[in-house]
């Protein structure tokens, strides 16, 4: 397309065409006030003077035309589709995100002049749109938010071209804009780009809901310290709620969810808020299932519960420390046990036994009886390790107790038994439903232990094992010398043996003397030695100034508590866990950490899934992602294992949905608001075709100047009609 | 128990290794002999007979310079005279004994004259002169590791207190001037070896109570300072006998 214009000059700045201009009008001026009183040829006088003065001006501005060839631009028009798996809710028949992706074909055909940028908006900075998902509806890059502000802020911070209007396409239930947003503050959220916002509705109506709104914790959670939670459920699209039930349970591994709280709520105009106490005794990832008991007539029964995982810490360590009777052994970890400002230590030792004389009364004697019912019944949970060293269960009534405590470690608590003659089999401990929990068989032998002085083999996965990184960067392979041994018999299946036996035998495998694993939640170590003191005072131990004995039981305590120092691994979920969606787990393995990553993902709860399993013999260096696929809603753990070292334990949740369900109502009134504050139009999906398309802009592509006339025809001009006006000023008599 | 520690050998070594074994502190070329040498014996076989603490009931000694000292937490210097100045070497293993986290009883056995505890006072200086002795508190735990008792007590009376090196929270060194080996002693026909003055057989018992509070001490440090038994010994307090 050619248009075609003039101007006044070709090379002068607009300021000098501006001087030439004023000059000209003020000669006129002039020329006006000197004729103003004359009759004589006034008139010619006047007429050649304004001619002369035109064509001078002319002469010095040299005037040109000007061809412009060019073309139209449609309007850029970015169209923003709300990418939160809010959408993937159903809506009469048909998902949101169905009816967006329409709208979003639909502005396409329309706006065919445009250039439409299709984004997608979640959390964070909107990203294009897969342009395969427009076609196959698939849902990947979903989000659980839908942040519009920041959005927007994205598009207004880029450099490039700006869009001439933006199309949001999306329920309205936005992350931001807030819902209570005043106008300005609307106007702050959306405004940036200053352009109008066109909204298209995808949902109006809510569906007839009720769920789990938000849950908020108090504070972080901290391993047995109360955690209140404050769980909102709301109720939607005309159903009638009244009381509802709430639940809080743990999921745990291998066992029944435990009970943490459960309340009614009681819902007036559409929402609840109900407070339930909980207290999470186990540190590290812990999954919580909290789940309400919908009316009949609800709809969506996925967000009727959420599955949410907490990080729990904790405060201090709270070790029991139990011992059948004092010896240097017992004196070296309660010392090291209590040199750790991080141990809250309970610690009870059997002074007197029934045959014992202590040729006293009871009053003259500082002893207490051992409490071994209070301890193993109501405050067992509150420890987060138990070590049981040289005690005998028979004989001090532990054995009654033995199945709480092997409840104990399935839900997540710490178990170390220490050797000595009344250890293990010596105890009472062999066919017990402690030794199930115990990461070694105890065949039922005659023999409990062996007498005979040895020194402990470090195996592989000793050598691998960062829980005992510190000692052997102390003194290598070297161990001290043991007096004896318990008879330990093969490690269970998942255990890991770090010390063995360099000449007794367990079938026909090294016999364990130190054994790491695990028991549902929990985990449990197994010494099979009273004579590990020696690293604490001995010869040996005088050479690193006794630090050893600290870096074995910091090594064995650290990992019994899930101290990520002691695991070989670290092991994170990359996103979110959403049914339907695939999950991958990040692994990254620690320095010096060698092998194949072995990595196997089981269902919490009472009857386990079958193990999901994952290989990779060669890993390369990094981090390493490793993909799940889709998972059921629930609660996970999934173990890896770096070579040889002793597996690296991470929970998880899966829910379906998500945040993103919690609420399923959407919000049309604040797309409408969003309109109308940015000069918009709100829409819904049908009635996308009323959104008018910004009007294209011209584009030029090459301008050619031409001068009208030659500059030597316009002085020849001007020359002319000075020397005409200045005949007629003669003749009128001036000079 | 006792028979038991004795009958079976091969027990002795899984389980015994880590239990009471007191050894003699010897310096300067000394030998334990003498009136008190089964003092350590029946030191041990007294905790064995009254408590369940295993013992080994044999007497080992040691000297200050050599390796062997920091091979157990535990050793005995007991004597009657002053000692000569310790050589380098003895200072040099007496030093890393304690650092590591041994516990040494002084046990003078001529309280009377003191020149046993005051020389030794003089060469633990040299070896620790960070810590100097300081006075026990009457309420210091090792007063009722396993018996409740008011003042230390051996074949003299003594003076009620105990003086101790402190290091951090632990007692290391304990020094007696009771002659706590002398109101132990036994003569190979199984008397006592010497007479318990002024409290006879009432002293000589709280003697002992005192020996099993030490081995006590040795084995479980501050166990009984826990709060756990706070309550139970408040209650008893009231109960205790002068």
């Amino acid at each position: 397309m050619n248009t075609r214009s003039w101007a006044f000059s070709g090379d002068l700045s607009t300021s000098e065409v501006i001087a030439v201009g004023v000059l000209l009008a003020l000669s006129i001026v002039l020329l006006l006030v000197e004729l103003r009183r004359r009759e004589r040829l006034g008139g010619a006088i006047a007429a050649s003077g304004i001619l002369g003065t035109l064509m001078l001006s002319f002469a010095v501005l040299r005037p040109v035309r000007v061809t412009i060839r060019g073309s139209m631009v449609g309007p850029r028009v970015v169209v923003l589709v709300d990418q939160s798996r809010r959408l993937l809710l159903d809506n009469q028949g048909r998902t949101r995100r169905q009816r967006a992706l329409d709208a979003v074909k639909q502005l396409q055909r329309q706006f065919s002049d445009a250039r439409l940028s299709v984004l997608g908006f979640g959390d964070g900075k909107a990203r294009p749109l897969d342009p395969a998902s427009l076609k196959t509806g698939d849902s990947a890059d979903l989000t659980a938010d839908s942040d519009l502000a920041a959005a927007l802020s994205g598009l207004a911070e880029s450099p490039g071209e700006r869009p001439r209007a933006v199309v949001v396409v999306s329920d309205g239930r936005l992350a931001r804009p807030a819902a209570g947003a005043d106008d300005q503050a609307l106007r702050h959220a959306v405004g940036q780009l200053h352009v109008p916002i066109d909204t298209v509705s995808v949902a109006e109506k809510a569906p007839r809901d009720a769920s789990i709104r938000a849950v908020h914790a108090a504070g972080a959670a901290v391993a047995h310290q109360a955690l209140v939670l404050t769980v909102e459920i709301g109720c939607a699209g005309g159903l009638d709620c009244g009381d509802v039930p709430v639940r809080v349970r743990e999921l745990r591994h291998g066992v029944k969810p435990a009970l943490l709280a459960k309340g009614v709520a009681h819902v007036e105009n559409g929402s609840a808020k109900l407070e339930l106490s909980i207290t999470l005794e186990r540190a590290g990832n812990r999954v919580v299932e909290i789940s309400i008991d919908a009316p009949d007539g609800d709809t969506i029964a996925a967000n009727d519960r959420r599955i949410l995982t907490f990080a729990v810490t904790r405060d201090r360590i709270r070790v029991l420390h139990v011992a059948g009777r004092p010896t240097y052994d017992v004196r070296a970890l309660r010392m090291w046990l209590k040199s750790d400002e991080s141990v809250d230590l309970v610690a009870f030792f059997i002074l007197r036994t029934d045959t014992d004389d202590p040729g006293a009364s009871d009053n003259e004697l500082a002893l207490i009886p051992f409490p071994v019912n209070e301890l193993f019944t109501e405050h067992l949970p509150s420890f987060d390790a138990v070590v049981l060293q040289d005690i005998d269960a028979v004989r001090y009534r532990l054995a009654r107790h033995l199945p709480e405590l092997a409840h104990y470690v399935e839900s997540g608590g710490g178990l170390i038994m220490v050797g000595g003659p009344s250890s293990f089999i010596g105890g009472g401990y062999a066919g017990t439903a402690l030794e199930r929990v115990l990461p070694v068989k105890l065949p039922d032998s005659a023999r409990p232990f062996d007498t005979s002085a040895f020194v402990p083999r470090y195996t592989d996965a000793g050598r691998a094992a960062p829980a005992l990184h510190s000692l052997r960067e102390l003194y290598g392979d070297d161990l001290p010398e043991m007096p004896g041994s318990n008879t330990l018999g093969a490690p269970r299946k998942g255990s890991i043996v770090l010390w063995n036996h360099p000449d007794r035998k367990a079938g026909d495998q090294p016999m364990p003397v130190l054994a790491l694993g695990e028991a549902g939640d929990g985990r449990s170590i197994a010494l099979g030695v009273d004579g590990t003191h020696e690293l604490a005072f001995s010869e040996m131990a005088a050479k690193a100034a006794g630090r050893g004995y600290g870096a074995l039981w910091d090594g064995l305590l650290g990992w019994l508590m899930r101290d990520p120092r002691y695991e070989a691994a670290r092991v994170q979920l990359v996103g979110d866990c959403i049914t339907g969606e695939p999950t991958t787990l990040e692994v990254s393995r620690l320095p010096g950490m060698q092998g194949a990553i072995d990595l196997s993902v089981e269902k919490l709860g009472e009857d386990p899934s079958k193990p999901l399993s994952r290989h990779i013999d060669k890993p390369p260096s990094g981090s390493v992602k490793m993909k799940l696929g889709s998972l059921e809603p629930g609660g996970y753990t999934a173990r890896v294992r770096i070579g040889a070292a002793p597996a690296t334990r991470f929970d998880f949740s899966c829910e379906k949905g998500g945040e993103a369900w919690a609420d399923s109502r959407p919000d049309p009134l604040r797309l409408d608001r969003i309109a109308d504050v940015t000069g918009g139009r709100p829409v819904t999906s049908g009635s996308v075709g009323e959104l008018p398309q910004p009007a294209s802009t011209r584009i030029a592509a090459e301008r050619h100047v031409s001068p009208m006339l030659p500059a030597w025809a316009w002085a020849l001009l001007a020359s002319l009609a000075l020397g005409t006006h200045w005949l007629a000023r003669r003749r009128g008599g001036l000079a | 128990m006792l028979a038991l520690v004795l009958a079976a050998p091969e027990a002795q070594a899984f389980g015994q290794a880590g239990a009471f074994h007191p050894r003699m502190l010897l310096t300067g070329g000394a030998k334990w002999a003498g009136v008190r040498g089964s003092a350590p014996g029946r030191w041990a076989w007294e905790l064995v007979r009254r408590t369940s603490a295993p013992a080994r009931l044999t007497t080992a000694e040691v000297g200050a310079d050599q390796p062997a000292l920091v091979a157990e937490p535990f050793a005995i210097w007991a004597g009657q005279h002053a000692v000569a100045p310790l050589a380098a070497s003895e200072r040099r293993g007496l030093e890393q004994f304690i650092r590591l986290g041994g516990l040494l009883i002084v046990d003078d056995n001529d309280p009377e004259k003191g020149d046993f505890g005051r020389s030794v006072r003089r060469e633990l200086r040299r070896v620790l002169p960070e810590s100097p002795p300081v006075r026990l508190d009457p309420g210091h735990v090792v007063y009722k590791t396993y018996y409740l008792i008011d003042r230390p007590v051996g074949r003299v009376l003594g003076p009620p207190h105990l003086d101790a090196i402190v290091r951090g929270k632990n007692a290391q060194v304990l020094f007696l001037q009771h002659d706590l080996l002398g109101a132990l002693a036994r003569t190979p026909g199984g008397a006592w070896a010497l007479e318990v003055k002024p409290g006879g057989a009432r002293q000589r018992e709280h003697a002992e109570r005192l020996a099993v509070n030490l081995a006590m001490y040795l084995l479980c440090s501050d166990y009984k300072d826990d709060q756990v038994h706070a309550p139970w010994l408040m209650r008893r307090g009231a109960h205790r006998r002068p």
